[in-house]
């Protein structure tokens, strides 16, 4: 066989590995497909239940009004965040490491914020109420009040959830050519419209890349926008706790870090369902890893500084929240600050750990649960402990909290599962890029990989 | 007319070329169709390389940013609603709710742009080489005349293509 021939077989070798998920499903994705759907009808029941017997079937009440459901929503709101961002400064740095995993990241972003628009629908209790939102006169005449920081909330995710979608399309046109021209009869034509009749001509491709800066250039103060807007519903208002003007930026971090700790995990996940081992190696991992370690620098630096003014100036109104915090849910507290800090700090120092498969999905795992835990400990204890002490409650889920919750990990999980058995789960004309631009070179007595870079 | 030869690998993609021209064929005419994208020059150099989707993101911002400001700052003054001594329209969450539908219509406006400088989408006249995609590399090259498609098609083949595919316009 010629060079040549060893060339277009790898190309052809490579999609074929890359599209590996898009093969007839294994009994495996089956049972996996029915197992979180199963979960998923069995939270769409209990929302049923909250939407015939009211939000009295919830563990909400006051003083705490603010319980599972938003706490769900800052949550995937965050982690929505990582993955279009994560992806936006990587093509706008030219990271070559990058191509692999743009799109988990990508396609991650639009499920976890579809997941958490669902949770202010099912805050409201009255779900069906929610046209009270959209701006035009109701039949009250009312129009949405543009200064609640809710509203901006609304703008803000569908803003986010539109160009993610975007995004996400925009990056796949040119691997939906790849999937059309490997398939046949309707699912070529349902393909064909897809790819919206793209060749890849040089005209196109220079197109494609303006567009994709662009828009990485665009979406990024977008997903700064939006987390900040989501602090902002707490920030404010007035209750001791949240009313910090750290709130914005010191969410945007928690936001990245949960986002880029979930970006790890799906990405070992992928690696190892579909055999990806080849396109997303330990040396990714290395990179994620050093970027979550800087990230989780950040987050505690954010803590620690929000902490300390909030100690040293000791207002006791303020102070008496943090207390209170330690004294109530001092386990929460201490996962939280294990769970971002204390374990992931020392161990992502390590290059052993951040090559390390299985410890790095520990590790992102555990970061994600401190993140919950820490969404957990800003709504609820400021809610339960605020200034006027006859108000003072505290607050536990009811089984339909925890129905839904579930329910929205496993409905994520669902449209991740369906995703990869029909689109490109790798960015396959990114890796064929990088596989064109990488070259070999003898220096001195070793032969090193170079890429080729325009000046 | 469209001809379309298809070639193993870039160096002959780009011999062809090379060939194309010599034989007095426009370069503008001509264009490479690849799984990857190359840098300006390896195979064909596009005499207009303007783009103007900046414009289409900037007119999207604009038109984001009056409706976003027309929708919160207008409905307020439609329905005004008095608050001590407040004033009606509120600077803020104005700009909050302008700088997310700028946002919003700029990034609609660069995939507009996107497609309408691409010229997708494109499924009619346009010949397809489904090689293109595992690894090949297609020249196409526009003719006026059936005379002129067989003299292009003669020298695709001469320049070492697997095989011409022949079409409608490419746009």
């Amino acid at each position: 066989m010629t060079e040549r021939q060893e060339s277009k077989q790898s190309v052809k070798e490579m999609n074929a590995a890359m599209l590996s998920s898009m093969e007839a499903p294994s009994r495996g994705w089956l049972v996996l497909a029915a197992a979180l759907g199963a979960v998923v009808g069995w939270g769409a029941y209990a929302w049923g239940l909250q939407l015939v017997n009211g939000l009295g079937v919830a563990g909400i009440n006051r003083p705490v009004m603010w319980g599972f459901y938003i706490i769900n929503f800052v949550f995937w709101v965050g982690m929505s965040h990582s993955g279009t961002m994560v992806s936006a400064i990587l093509r706008l740095t030219n990271a070559n490491w990058r191509r692999p995993i743009l799109r988990g990241a990508e396609a991650m972003t639009v499920f976890t914020i579809t997941v958490a628009a669902m949770f202010p629908l099912i805050h409201l209790g009255r779900s069906w109420k929610l046209h009270y939102f959209i701006p035009f006169p109701n039949t009250l005449g009312l129009w949405p009040n543009f200064r609640s920081p809710l509203l901006w909330d609304i703008m803000a995710i569908n803003t986010y959830i539109i160009g993610s979608s975007l995004f996400l399309y925009l990056g796949m046109l040119p691997d939906l050519a790849v999937v059309r021209d490997r398939k046949q009869g309707l699912a070529k034509t349902i393909y064909s419209i897809l790819a919206m009749g793209w060749r890849g001509t040089a005209r196109e491709w220079r197109v494609y890349h303006k567009a994709s800066t662009l828009m990485a250039a665009l979406i990024i103060p977008v997903a700064v926008s939006v987390h900040s807007i989501v602090s902002w519903d707490f920030a404010m208002t007035l209750v001791p706790g949240w009313h910090s003007t750290i709130f914005a930026p010191y969410f945007v971090i928690g936001a990245i870090f949960s986002g880029i700790a979930a970006v790890v995990t799906l990405i070992l996940i992928l690696r190892r369902a579909f055999q990806l081992e080849e396109f997303l190696t330990p040396g990714h991992m290395d990179n994620m890893g050093k970027v979550l370690l800087v990230v989780s620098l950040l987050w505690s630096y954010f803590y620690f500084a929000e902490v300390l003014t909030t100690w040293y100036g000791h207002k006791p109104i303020e102070w008496a929240v943090f207390t209170f915090t330690g004294d109530a849910y001092g386990f929460l507290l201490g996962l939280m600050v294990v769970g971002n800090t204390c374990i992931t700090i020392p161990a992502l120092c390590f290059r052993r750990v951040r090559r390390s498969g299985p410890a790095m999905l520990f590790i992102s795992i555990f970061v994600n649960i401190g993140m919950f835990t820490e969404r957990f400990l800003i709504v609820v204890p400021p809610l339960a402990h605020r200034n006027v002490p006859f108000m003072w409650g505290t607050y536990a889920p009811t089984w339909v909290e925890l129905s839904i919750t579930a329910a929205a990990f496993a409905g994520f999980g669902l449209l991740y599962v369906l995703f990869s058995r029909f689109m490109p789960i790798v960015a396959i004309s990114d890796v064929h890029e990088g596989e064109a631009l990488r070259s070999h070179h003898r220096l001195g007595r070793r032969t090193v990989s170079t890429m080729t870079e325009e000046g | 007319m469209e001809v379309v030869g298809i070639f193993e690998n870039l160096e002959t993609a780009g011999h062809a070329v090379k060939d194309l021209i010599r034989a007095h064929v426009q370069e503008e005419d001509i264009t490479s169709l690849t799984a990857v994208p190359y840098p300006e020059g390896v195979l064909v150099h596009e005499k207009d390389t303007r783009s103007h989707l900046q414009w289409f993101a900037l007119g999207g911002g604009i038109a984001g940013a009056l409706t976003g400001f027309g929708l919160a700052a207008g409905t307020a003054w439609l329905y005004p609603l008095f608050t001590g001594d407040k004033p009606i329209v509120s600077l803020f969450p104005v700009g909050i709710i302008t700088y997310e539908f700028t946002m919003l219509f700029a990034i609609l406006g660069t995939v507009f742009g996107m497609f309408i400088e691409m010229g997708l989408p494109g499924f009619l006249f346009r010949v397809q080489a489904p090689e293109v995609t595992e690894g090949m590399v297609g020249i196409s090259v526009l003719c006026a005349t059936a005379d002129e498609r067989g003299r292009i098609r003669e020298l695709l083949l001469k320049a070492g293509a697997t095989r011409v595919r022949t079409g409608g316009v490419r746009k």
